[in-house]
This record gives structure tokens, C-alpha cells and sequence, in this order.
């Protein structure tokens, strides 16, 4: 029997509370230390990497275009934030023209 | 006992800034969800709890494709949203050491607002120096609410709007991730974590997807980091 859409709510909400949470109250137990704090720094960077990999990696040149506009936006104005509206603003003006 | 850290309105408001500057594209994803919450039964009033709750758009349209299976079980829901927010372990790791100083109860009201987005933004700034831990939240809850309004126009005009892919909604997250970690790149030696981020992701997401491709990314990364850091002497204290 499927169960009900409430009580299928419930426990993604439940899992979703729970990864958000238990990274932070684990971090509470662990020593710091400087080979703690170097992971700290390094793992934002590693992330934001994959996440762009793994894009340009399932997308084509439409993907390869707007996330190119958007990194050469940032590094040339230093507003990320606008950057990234303009990678998608690219993104969607290609598609609509068939990209 | 320690000081608290800020947690005031200044914090909130310059988060609040930039949660807004990033909202477009939340809208557009939350319409996205919306409009397959609609085609797989669900109610606007139920879309929008799940929204309120799981505020995850990759978890709860995985979630919803399982339902859409006929095979749904709660087993099968909790899995999912675990898989897919496994990412979020690292997330609030992460933050730990700069956000706990602000004290328990507001880093646990901050931490229901983490989203990708804001993650990355919050890091962003906190790698510059932010001492006002209220930014997390001000960047959470514009999100919040647009990722809201987005569901409920969604699942309520679904029909009649545009495909939110053609407006580039797939692409808002690795667009943020791309121009944030291309303003935060400062010397050589950050190429390292990037580098391996991307092999640790491909590799690990061609085998067993994108959720764990992110998650293999920030291990991989940090652990590289910290296996290779040299103690100088004088902890970073964040």
C-alpha cells in the first residue's frame, strides 16, 4: 500500500532536518586543529567545483557557454551574484533560440 | 564563558541583499517543482508543505519521482531525500565554527534557512572576514519566500506558464557555484581544492550520480587539504 502524501511529508521533512543538522552538531565533537581547519577552508572551493563540473559535464554547448559567461562575468566585475544572473540570462536567451 | 558573536540586523540586512539579488532564479525553481508536484497529484497546499519543509529542490523532486514510481515507500522517501541531501552534512560542517558562535539556538533557526545557494554565498563572505552571523539567515529567507511563491504559482498555473528550463532554471546553481568560486580563487594554491573538487565529482557522479558527485567533491577536497596542511602555528579561529 503507498502511504499517505502527509505521511511521506513527514519523513522527507524528518530526513531533510536531519542533514541539515547533523553535520553542524558532529563538527562539535572534533578536535580543531590546523589539518581540521585547512579542510574547512578547501572544501567550500571543492564543492562549488564539482557542482560546475559536474554541469558543464552533463549539459552541451549552451551549458559550457553561460557557465563560461558567468566565471568571465565574476572575475571581471568581482559581483558574483550578477555574474551568475548573467550566466543564466545567457542560458535562457540561447535556448530561445534554439540552443 | 566566550562573548556571542553578532547576530543583528546589519548581518541580516546584507544577507537579505543578496538572498534578493539571487531570488530570480529560486522563482524560477520553485516554479519548476511546483508544476511537477501538480502533475504527480499533489495539491497547491500540499506542494507548498513540502516546500516549507524540505526547502530542497533536488530532494523533493527526487522524492516526488518516486512517488510518481507507484513504488513509494517511506523507506524509499527517507533514502532519497538522504542521498540527495547528504551534501548538506558538509554544508553545516562547514559552518559550524563561524556560525556556533552566535549561539546554539539562532545557528539551529539559521541552519532550517541553508540552501545551496546561501551556503555558498555565506562562505563566500565568511572567507572575507563577516563577523555578523545573522547573514545566513537574511540570505535564507528572501530564498524561502520566493522558493514559496514560486510552488504555489506553479502548482497553480503550472499549465499555462513557460518551461522553466527554457529560462535557464537548471543552470542557477552551477552558475552561482562558477562565479562565487571564481571571485574566491585569490592565489595558486586554491586551484588545488578546485581541481580536485571537479575529478572527485566526475568521477563519483558518473558512477553514482550528481548528489554523490558533490558530496565526493568536498571530501575529496578537504581531505586532501587536510592531509597535506602544515601546522604554522596559528589556527584560523573562524
Amino acid at each position: 500500500m503507498t502511504p499517505s502524501l502527509t505521511a511521506m511529508l513527514l519523513v522527507a521533512a524528518a530526513a531533510a532536518l536531519a542533514c541539515r543538522l547533523a553535520g553542524f552538531a558532529a563538527m562539535r565533537y572534533l578536535p580543531r586543529s590546523h589539518r581540521l581547519d585547512a579542510a574547512l577552508r578547501a572544501t567550500p572551493l571543492a564543492v562549488m567545483s564539482g557542482i560546475t563540473a559536474l554541469a558543464l559535464a552533463a549539459g552541451g554547448l549552451t551549458e559550457a557557454l553561460a557557465l563560461g559567461t558567468a566565471t568571465a562575468l565574476a572575475l571581471w566585475t568581482r559581483n558574483d551574484v550578477g555574474a551568475a544572473i548573467g550566466g543564466v540570462a545567457v542560458a535562457a536567451l540561447l535556448r530561445a533560440f534554439g540552443g | 564563558m566566550p562573548p556571542r558573536a553578532p547576530f543583528g540586523l546589519a548581518g541580516f540586512r546584507r544577507g537579505f541583499r543578496v538572498g534578493l539579488a539571487m531570488a530570480l532564479p529560486i522563482l524560477v525553481y520553485g516554479l519548476a517543482f511546483g508544476i511537477v508536484a501538480a502533475q504527480a497529484g499533489m495539491g497547491a497546499g500540499m506542494a507548498m508543505a513540502y516546500s516549507a519543509t524540505v526547502f530542497s529542490g533536488s530532494a523533493q523532486l527526487a522524492a516526488v519521482s518516486v512517488m510518481q514510481s507507484g513504488q513509494a515507500t517511506l523507506w524509499a522517501i527517507a533514502a532519497t531525500v538522504l542521498v540527495m541531501n547528504a551534501r548538506y552534512l558538509l554544508f553545516g560542517a562547514t559552518l559550524q565554527p563561524w556560525l556556533s558562535q552566535a549561539g546554539t539556538g539562532r545557528s539551529l533557526i539559521s541552519l532550517l534557512f541553508l540552501g545551496d545557494a546561501n551556503w555558498i554565498a555565506t562562505m563566500k563572505v565568511i572567507d572575507a572576514g563577516e563577523e555578523d552571523r545573522a547573514y545566513l539567515l537574511g540570505t535564507g529567507v528572501p530564498l524561502l519566500v520566493v522558493w514559496l511563491a514560486g510552488t504555489l504559482a506553479g502548482a497553480v498555473f503550472g499549465a499555462i506558464l513557460p518551461d522553466p528550463k527554457a529560462l535557464g532554471a537548471d543552470l542557477m546553481l552551477p552558475a552561482f557555484a562558477a562565479s562565487m568560486m571564481a571571485v574566491m580563487v585569490k592565489a595558486p594554491a586554491s586551484l588545488v581544492p578546485v581541481a580536485i573538487g571537479a575529478g572527485a565529482a566526475l568521477a563519483m557522479g558518473a558512477w553514482a550520480g550528481a548528489g554523490w558527485g558533490i558530496v565526493a567533491a568536498g571530501i575529496a577536497g578537504g581531505g586532501f587539504a587536510a592531509a597535506t596542511a602544515k601546522d604554522t602555528g596559528k589556527g584560523t579561529g573562524k
